[in-house]
């Protein structure tokens, strides 16, 4: 074992050290000097981190909350059952006038939706996050980009992060055509459950992610500075391919969404 | 692993006075490392344990009771964040002052332990805190942050690495992992 490859199984946590780094120490004094010094570095960093004292009182505080949201659930109850019979006519004209308003919105949006069919401010937006989410992940994407290694996933592992979206591939002959390279479930918008998988692509790592739910209605294209993606919809949900500007996504778009099978 | 607290009692009552007994204080230090403040780190476990006591009933299993907190907490603390964000610099000296040892040379460096852990970046500092101040594994760092165990891993190599090479007793080796 390399110095590199010695350190980094130290350091991930110097706490749990097997019985091979410890064999390596003992038979080179280089190492044994390292699992010395980082171990008395984890004992600094460890008190420091667990240092803080908890402020007096808060755990009395925090056995008092549930009586607290009692008692504001019930005062919000009794609250808005006292109204007196003339905002009670206000609030029941307010409510006829929201209704009317409302319907003439959704009318609206209907006929704006069978008119339109490009993507709404709403669908802009929602492509927005999915880039800003890739750039959230993006230390894993430049790796497999990069060549850096990461295990080739098998049909159980990917299909074990898309139950999260309610999803599976039925199918992987056609999906190994590529190699899934990271496959988990993720939080794009906290309403949905959806699954990311990265696999190699063309020009470097592919995100496919799959949501249980659909954002959008209609297939359009999302871009920055680096990715191209594509958002579409599918039977129960929407699927997005992201990849390097330069990537022609749609050789990924039909063997996905032919082998995707929504078992919510 | 992480502890494992028991959720005692039949009650919802019992179950969460049970909860706060036995977690309160790795929620709140956990709490003062991410959101670098003292009064806003009670704020933010008040909160979270709030939820937790209204949402207790859809805490299934017991044995992931902590994850389930921090996992609020994360939340929560994100919430605020995007409402609301102090310039914070308060948290230097309180932990530090809080140490048994007054020793000059000691207190210097816990305070360049202390500013060098706040100068991580969140993506290198949040796994360390799940695992010093959580105990958590590998993997339930990797469910509770959604990344993959190898990313996991990765970081947590990579924040020790930092930490010491501002020591001087490691050398850069970010480009290499």
């Amino acid at each position: 074992m390399d110095e590199l490859e010695f350190r980094k199984r130290i350091y991930v946590n110097p706490r749990d050290l097997d019985d091979e780094i410890l064999e390596a120490a003992r038979a080179n004094p280089d190492y044994q000097k390292i699992v010395d010094e980082t171990l008395a570095f984890e004992d600094s960093l460890c008190s420091l981190i667990e240092g803080p004292e908890t402020p007096e009182g808060l755990m009395a505080q925090l056995l008092s909350l549930p009586e607290k949201d009692e008692l504001e659930s019930e005062t919000a109850a009794a609250a808005s059952s006292n109204v007196s019979p003339i905002r009670a006519r206000k609030q029941s004209f307010f409510q006829y006038y929201a209704m009317a308003a409302s319907l003439i919105l959704a009318v609206g949006i209907v006929f704006s939706l069978s008119v339109n069919s490009g993507p709404s401010s709403a669908d802009i937006v929602f492509g927005n996050k999915l880039l800003a989410h890739l750039h959230h992940d993006i230390e894993e994407i430049d790796d497999i980009t990069n060549g850096e290694t990461y295990e080739v996933l098998g049909l159980d592992e990917v299909n074990s992060s898309m139950a999260n979206a309610g999803t599976r591939l039925v199918s992987y002959s056609a999906a190994q055509q590529f190699d899934v390279r990271s496959a988990k479930p993720c939080e794009i918008l906290p309403a949905y459950e959806s699954a990311h998988l990265v696999l190699e692509g063309s020009h470097g790592a592919v995100s496919v992610i799959v949501i249980n739910n659909s954002p959008v209605d209609v297939e359009f294209s999302i871009r920055d500075d680096r990715f191209n993606g594509i958002v579409v919809p599918m039977e129960q949900g929407n699927m997005i391919l992201v990849g390097e500007m330069n990537e022609d996504l749609n050789q990924y778009t039909s063997l996905f969404s032919e082998n995707v099978e929504w078992v919510i | 692993m992480s502890d494992v607290p028991v959720l005692k009692g039949n009650t919802k009552r019992q179950r969460y006075e049970s909860l706060v007994a036995a977690l309160y204080q790795d929620v709140f230090r956990y709490a003062f490392w991410i959101c670098k403040s003292k009064p806003m780190a009670e704020d933010l476990v008040q909160e979270t344990f709030l939820r937790a006591w209204r949402s207790l009933e859809s805490l299934q299993n017991d044995k992931a009771a902590k994850a389930w907190l921090f996992t609020i907490l994360r939340r929560e603390n994100a919430r605020q964040y995007e409402r609301y964000r102090p310039e914070l610099v308060d948290i230097d000296g309180q932990s530090i002052a809080e140490s048994d040892s007054n020793e000059p040379d000691s207190k210097m460096d816990r305070e360049l332990l202390h500013n060098a852990i706040n100068r991580l970046e969140s993506e290198y500092r949040e796994p360390l805190l799940l695992q010093v101040v959580g105990g958590f594994s590998g993997k339930e760092i990797a469910e509770i942050l959604a990344l993959n165990n190898n990313t996991v891993m990765t970081r947590l190599f990579r924040a020790r690495s930092k930490l010491k090479t501002e020591f001087g007793l490691d050398t850069e080796t970010d480009e290499e992992s």
